[in-house]
This record gives C-alpha cells, structure tokens and sequence, in this order.
C-alpha cells in the first residue's frame, strides 16, 4: 500500500516537474511545479514524517501563490494568452542538471550507509528535530535572527520610500504621504 | 410536459436578472429594479451568472462596438433579453421575458427569444447564437469574426458544449473587452497603444510602476455594463494590478431618450416656468441621493444597508407620505452616520482637498446623509419653488455645463493610482449622472435671454 | 452533514432566492466560458476549491471522533486550507478576464493578510492543549473553553474564518465591484461547484472553531455531536449575522491591521499562553 502510494507520488512528482519546462504559460507551469512539490510533501507523509510533509504542502501552496502575484506583475495578459517559454540559457542549464544529477546519483550509490540498528522511533518529526535543535540550539537561534536580520536588511535598502519621504523632513506630515492610504493611519 | 421543462420552470422561478442601462432611462431603470424587487428576482452581476437580460433603454453602441451585443453573448443558456423603453411597461417586459426564458425552445436549442418592448407590440426575431448554428455567426458582430477565429485556433481544446463560448468576445466583463478596445483603435487610429495580439486580443504592454518598474499594463475598458455604474459612463483605464495608472473618460454617446433628465426634472421644469412645488423638489432630490447612496454602498459591499436604501428611494418615488418615509430613512442615515467601519473604510479614498468634489467619499457619503434628512424636512412643503438658483441633487441646473460634466472632469485625476476597488468608490461617490449630458436639457439661453 | 450544513448557510444567505432552486437553475444552466481561456486551469480551480474544504474537514471532529485524527490535524487544516488560495487564484487567472483576475488577485492579498495572525491564532490553541492533534485540543477544553481564556485567539480565528471562506465582509475576491470577481466568469456546472466550494470552505472554517477554541463535543446533558453541531450552528450564525453589519473590508487597509495590530496581539495572547502552559 505504502509502497504503491510512493511510487505513484514519484512518478507523478517527476512528471509535473518536467511539465515546468514544457508548458509555455507561466501560470500552468507553476501549479505544475506546485504539483510536484505537493507529490513530494505526500512522499514525506507516507515516509512517516507527517509534519514535515504536512509543512512542505503548507508552505509550499503560500509560495506558489505569492508567486502568482509576480506573475501578475509581469505578465498581466490573463490566462497566459501570451505563450513563453520557461526554460532559459538552455546549454547552461543543462550542465548544471547533469552535474547536479550526476553528483546526487554518485553520493547515493558511493556513500557508506549505514545498516538499520534498532527500531524507528514512535514520532520520527520529534526525532529529527531533536536531532536537528537540541545540541545546536544556539546556532539554530543565531541562524534564525541572521536570516531574520538578512530580510529587514534588504527590504529597508530595496525600498524607496523611506520615512522622510512619507512624513516629510521633520517627520511630522500629518497623514504620511502614501500612495495608497492603510489602515492603521500610521 | 416533459420533466426537464418542468425541471426548468421551478429553476427559473425567479430568473437572476442582468440589468444594463443607457444612458437617458433612468426611469425605466428605476421601474425595472422597483419591479425586480417586488418579484424577488435577484440581480446578476455579470453576463455569466445571469438569465434574463433587461436593457433598460435602446443599448447605443460606443466607439462602434456593439457592447451591448457581448454582453448578450456572454450569457449562457438558457436565456432571454427584453429592451424596456418605457417605464410603464416594465413589469410587462418583466413578465415577457420570463416566458420567453421557459419556453422549451429556449433551452438548449439554439433559439433565443430577442424581443423589443416598445409598448405591447413584442416583436419577436430568433438568434441562433449557439455553436452549431456556426454560420449564424455573421448575424451579429460580424466584426468579431476574426477575433473569435483566432480564438478557436488558439485553442483546441473547447468542449462539444460550449455554444457561445468563442464567440462571447467577453471579458473585462463583456461590458467592453479587448476586443472592444480593438474597436476602438480601429476606429480612431490615433489611439496610444500599440500592443501585438493573441487570439484577437490586445496584450498588455510595459510601462512604469509607481515605483518605476517596468511591469505589465493592461488597457482595460470598464462599463458601461458593471453593476452599481452609472448609466452609459466608459472609462478607460490603464491597469497595473489593480492599479489604475492612467484614467480616461470616453465620450458618452448621446442618450436616445428624449425629455429632460430624470433626476433634474422638477427643476428643469421649474426653469420652463411651470409651477413646481419644493414638496415636488424635495422629494426628488431625497431619492437622487438614495439612489446614489444605494449605488456606493453596493460597490463598498454592504449589501444589507444599499438594499435598504433602494427601499427607500423606491417609496420616496412611489408617493409614500412623510410619515411613512421618516422611520424607513432616519435610522439608516443614523446607522451610516454612526458606521465606524464605513469610515475607516471609506476615509481618505478619492481625497481631493477642494474643487467641486472636495473632500474623499466617505465625506461625501456625509453630504448626501446631510441633503437626504435635509430634503426629507421640506417633503411636504407646498410653496412654489424659486426660480433661481435651481440647485438640483448634484449642482446648479441652470449654468452652463451641467454639474455631472465638472464630476466627469475631476475623474481621471482622482482616479491615478488607485487601487480598482477604491476607483470603483470614487466613481460611485461622484455619481455622475450622464443624463444631464444630453442636449435636450440645456434650455439655458432661453432662460438667460 | 458537510453538504448538509453547506446547504442550511446558503438557505441563510441572504442574496440566494433558496438553494434548492439556486443549484437547479445553475444546473439548467449552460457551461460556458470565455473567449481564449485556459480551461484546464479553470476546471482544476473551480472543482480545487471544494476538495480543499472536505480534505479540511477530515480533521474535523463530529462529537469526539473525526474521519482522521492526524498527529498534525491543526497544520492540515492550514494547509488545506491554504489550498483554496490556490483554487481561487486559478479560477480568476484562466478565463482571461480582467476583472476576474483583479477578484483572484485580491484573493491573494487577503491571504497574506490573514495568514499571519490566523496561523498564530491556531498555533495559540495547539500551544494551549500542548498538540497538534484536534482530539488532543478537544481534551484539553473538557474544564475552560479556549474561547474564555484566549479571547484575542478566538476573535482573529473568526476573522480569518470568514477571510478564508472570502465571504462577508471578506468577500472582495468574489465582490461585486468586480462583476462577481473570480467566480464573475463561471456558469452552471462550474458555478455550482465553485460557489458551492466556498459555502463548504466556510462551514468547515466555522465548524473548525468548535473543536480549537469552543470545547468540541463537551458540554452537559447533551451528546457530543449535538453540542458540536449546536455550537457550529452558533458560530455560523454569527459569521452570517456579521455580514450584514459591516461593509466590505478592502484589503489595503486591512493587512496595515493585520499586520500592525493583529499580528503582535497574537503574539502577544500565544505570549500569554506559552506562559500559563509552562507554569502548570
């Protein structure tokens, strides 16, 4: 059963990834790749790891939809009248996959795994989290602001309007000279 | 009878009624929607979720595009469309329509009752608008052939039943598309856009965000078709998003109605010296701003207060006494004054410091609050009105340009860079009421001279 | 019971003309869509949206037992969840229609705004029964309802609730200044599907805050499956009775307080919570 709920998400993970590149509206080629990565939130499930695969569904439904709202941006004729194609820098490309495949295939069939000792635990997320946090809590905490800092960085040096432009030189504009006014009133 | 026309009869018990106005038959609007309401027929809000078809007004064409006919087009089967040009006649028109929509023809055969009511004499003409009938196509919007060809060969993969589908050259509504902007261009070269097609339509094209990205700009028509729009207004908008980057008003073809526009007509008639009670005016001016009221809390989504104010503006029109209308009105103006939502909501959209439309619309949902129990106090007055200044619901009648032209100039500007829901505000906290447009209602000179 | 139940709100729904002849007269109704639409795209969102409610509705507990009680039955529900935005963006994308792509648009700006706080509204509920598990959240109410102590939780979830459902005063995707928005372009079988979709979405969203924050099955004298059905018509009724309140909340002021207020008072009551939870 498992194992047919496996083999069934794989192929079906592998072939709407390789739709990404054969479709040529943007729109069908990221619910495909949404596709793929949702089959591959379904192999994390089926492996046991509930959460993990529940949270790669989860997560990557958002990211796929918010990248809808770029595509938006940049591609407004709706339902992609205007056909493009998806695969850019082709030779490049192809080097890149063919290294990357040939290193993932090298390490899988040259690394020395490991023989199964004892038996897997109840909660395997609990496990690897565990794992993952418990020595390394501290890294994983600096990790975390570091990213988090990383992301205030960038949007404060993206943006073009900074304080000054809303509130004015002496920062006392009464309402702040916004393109679109929020809901706040700040 | 057959089980499925049956089947039909109880579904289509109360058809969801589209209803397009032109410009010129505000009172056969009112009579259609005062008629709807009584009957419980909702309203659709679009051509794809609708059954009947009511034009209130003979449709004109704008810039040569024959919108009224998409709009026809993009709904589905079963369906029927009805042209009331007369007010007295709408539950009649009403009531044609219906039959013609359960007829057993109507259904799936490719056979649409298109019907005029001009008076009683329905003149009947069959449409065949149904894939099959592929030949039939010429019949109408013969200039939308290329367009729909393109579309077929685009796209394979239509269903056996899809009638109307590659015809309905239908989106941004149907009320005017892509297509419609091809018209357009057509038939006024210089217009600024030159933008490659796919399958008969525009693309968008590149142009600076408010942040100067170059992204995607789509030209987008929007009326005269949209719920809760002012008769016959089109405007032409630029889209980022759903932010209008740039805002244009198109020339409004002239209203067929004759006679003086209907939300001026006391004053109007004052002018030509005959006498006019303020009773007359007041009530008048009351139901021009419920009506206008109705139309902006529709767009800003409060279904519940709209339809009261409708109700309202229905009974104010339907003679109904001071008595009767204070207890139906005071405590909505009171709900709306009170509304902290509508507020937060509503101010700071469409701000413009002064000007004839000062203010942002929540503030002038404030004024017409502030003219409604005004106008409401002078409902029974019997004096005769003053014959100047006539000040009608949105401005002086007896000037020059009509109140509506100076509401129609301030839009494009006020419209830059909102977002569409907020322009859809602003238009309905203008409320423009093209109808004052019209030629016939400019009896100035005599007047002055 | 879902159908049923979906069908008892539409029956309340104040613009239907009765649901029963609203289904007929979509089902008498021809299938037609627009001119150079993507109509796989439009079929896949239209039928998405309903199948993400019921898949949410596996974890829902009908008195104490559930179709499946997952160990992660809170996130599923978020992420099934999270589907519809999915569901509704495509169906807006694929007629090409402008205005249906405006709908489907807002669509997503609305779920960037709910989502923060939703999210930690959820995880504030979870946090208090210590599980991700809903029977293990039902458990945890059998004294003190959730509702009582993380009152802020509760109302944001209520938010989210009729947000994720765009229905009431979160209706903006599907509004009527936009001709009906996303769904504007759907006919007959579609509509049906799609609008019935939505009704699913927000009786399984309403139904939802039973079991996280309204205690689930317990309550006296009662069996568990009355009180929950009680308790969801309860919620449902005040989903209903807010729409006719309140005008449409457009999203750009919205996510300025979701974002600024919401969110930190979220954080704020999961503060509070985490707190209690420690010292007990």
């Amino acid at each position: 059963m498992s194992t047919a709920a496996f083999w069934l998400l794989a192929v079906v993970a592998v072939a709407s990834g390789v739709m990404v590149f054969r479709f040529d509206s943007m729109a069908r080629a990221t619910f495909s790749l949404l596709t793929a990565l949702l089959c591959v939130g379904g192999e994390l499930i089926v492996l046991g790891l509930d959460y993990l695969g529940i949270v790669t569904i989860l997560m990557m439904t958002i990211e796929m939809a918010i990248m809808a709202v770029f595509m938006v941006m940049f591609m407004m004729n709706p339902a992609g009248l205007m056909p493009m194609t998806m695969i850019h820098n082709k030779r490049g490309a192809a080097v890149i996959c063919a290294l990357a495949f040939a290193l993932l295939v090298a390490g899988i069939l040259l690394a020395p795994w490991p023989s199964r000792q004892g038996r897997p635990p109840a909660d395997p997320t609990m496990d690897l989290g565990m794992s993952l946090m418990g020595p390394q809590m501290l890294t994983m905490m600096t990790l975390g602001m570091a990213l988090f800092a990383t992301i205030v960085a960038t949007v404060v040096l993206a943006t073009r309007r900074g304080r000054y432009d809303r509130y004015g030189d002496e920062l006392q504009a009464a309402p702040p000279a916004d393109p679109v006014r929020g809901g706040v009133g700040r | 009878m057959d089980l499925r026309t049956r089947l039909t009869r109880v579904a289509l018990a109360q058809p969801a009624v589209l209803l397009v106005t032109s410009p010129g038959a505000t009172r056969e609007r009112l009579a259609v929607e005062a008629e709807l309401e009584r009957r419980d027929w909702p309203q659709a809000a679009g051509p794809a979720s609708a059954d009947l078809v009511v034009f209130a007004g003979t449709p004109l064409p704008v810039r040569e595009d024959d919108w009224a006919e998409r709009v026809w087009q993009g709904v589905p089967a079963p369906r029927a469309r009805v042209t009331v040009t007369d007010a007295v006649h709408a539950a009649h028109a009403l009531d044609h329509g219906h039959a013609t929509l359960l007829k057993p023809g109507t259904q799936h055969a490719g056979h649409q009752g298109h019907m005029n009511h001009q008076g009683h004499g329905a003149d009947h003409e069959h449409e065949s608008g149904h894939g099959e009938h592929g030949g039939a196509h010429e019949e109408h919007g013969g200039h939308e052939e290329q367009a729909d060809h393109g579309g077929h060969e685009g796209h394979g993969g239509h269903e056996g039943h899809r009638p109307n589908g590659e015809h309905a050259a239908h989106q941004g509504h149907g009320h005017m598309d892509h297509g419609g902007m091809d018209h357009g261009a057509m038939g006024h070269g210089g217009h600024q856009h030159h933008m490659g097609a796919v399958a008969g339509l525009p693309m968008a094209e590149r142009a600076a965000d408010r942040d100067e990205l170059r992204l995607d700009r789509l030209h987008v028509p929007l009326g005269p078709a949209l719920p809760d729009w002012p008769a016959g207004l089109v405007l032409r908008l630029e889209l980022q998003g759903d932010v209008v980057q740039r805002a244009e008003v198109d020339p409004v073809p002239t209203p067929s109605a004759s006679g003086p526009a209907f939300w001026n007509e006391p004053w109007l008639r004052a002018m030509t010296g005959e006498p006019v009670t303020v009773g007359e005016a007041a009530r008048r001016q009351c139901a021009a701003h419920l009506d206008s009221l109705g139309r902006l809390l529709g767009v800003a989504g409060w279904i519940d207060a709209a339809g009261r104010a409708r109700d309202a503006r229905d009974s104010l029109l339907g003679g109904a006494g001071r008595d009767e209308l204070v207890p139906r009105i005071r405590p909505l103006v009171r709900r709306l004054r009170r509304s902290w939502t509508l507020r937060w909501l509503l101010a700071g959209v469409g701000a413009q410091a002064r000007g004839p439309v000062g203010g942002d619309v929540h503030s002038r949902l404030i004024a017409w609050l502030d003219a409604i129990e005004h106008a409401l106090d002078a409902i029974d007055g019997r004096e005769r009105l003053p014959a100047r200044p006539l000040r009608g619901p949105r401005g002086r009648v007896d000037t020059e340009t009509p109140p509506s032209q100076s509401l129609l100039d301030a839009l494009p500007e006020l419209l830059e860079g909102a977002e569409f829901a907020c322009a859809r505000l602003i238009v309905a906290s203008l409320d423009p009421d093209l109808d004052e447009l019209a030629p016939q209602q400019l009896p100035v000179g005599r007047n002055h001279g | 019971m879902l159908v049923l139940a979906a069908w008892a709100t539409a029956t309340v729904d104040a613009r239907s003309t009765g649901p029963g002849r609203e289904v007929l007269r979509l089902l008498v109704q021809q299938r037609r869509i627009t001119r150079a639409a993507d109509i796989p795209l439009v079929r896949l969102g239209t039928t998405l949206l309903p199948v993400a409610a019921v898949l949410a509705a596996a974890v829902l507990p009908f008195g104490f037992r559930s179709v499946s009680d997952l160990p992660d039955g809170v996130v599923w529900f978020n992420a099934m969840e999270a589907l519809a935005w999915a569901a509704v963006w495509l169906t807006g994308w694929a007629p090409n229609s402008t205005l249906s792509l405006i709908g489907g648009y807002r669509f997503l700006a609305q779920g960037l705004a709910y989502e923060l706080p939703h999210m930690l509204a959820i995880t504030t509920a979870a946090l208090g029964a210590e599980s991700l598990q809903v029977g293990a959240v039902v458990d945890a109410q059998s004294g003190l309802w959730f509702a009582v102590w993380m009152p802020v939780a509760f109302g944001i979830y209520l938010l989210s609730a009729l947000a994720m459902a765009f229905w009431g005063p979160f209706d903006q995707p599907a509004g009527a200044d936009v001709a009906g928005g996303a769904a504007g372009e759907l006919s007959g079988v579609d509509r049906l599907v799609f609008l019935g979709g939505r009704w699913l979405l927000l009786v399984v969203a309403a139904a939802f805050a039973v079991p996280l924050f309204l205690g689930g099955g317990h309550g006296p004298l009662l069996p568990g499956w009355a009180w929950t059905v009680l308790k969801t018509a309860a919620v449902l009724g005040f989903l209903l009775w807010a729409r006719r309140r309140v005008p449409t909340v457009r999203m750009e002021r919205y996510v300025e307080l979701a974002w600024v207020v919401l969110t930190p008072l979220a954080v704020a009551q999961a503060l509070v919570v985490a707190v209690v939870v420690l010292a007990r």
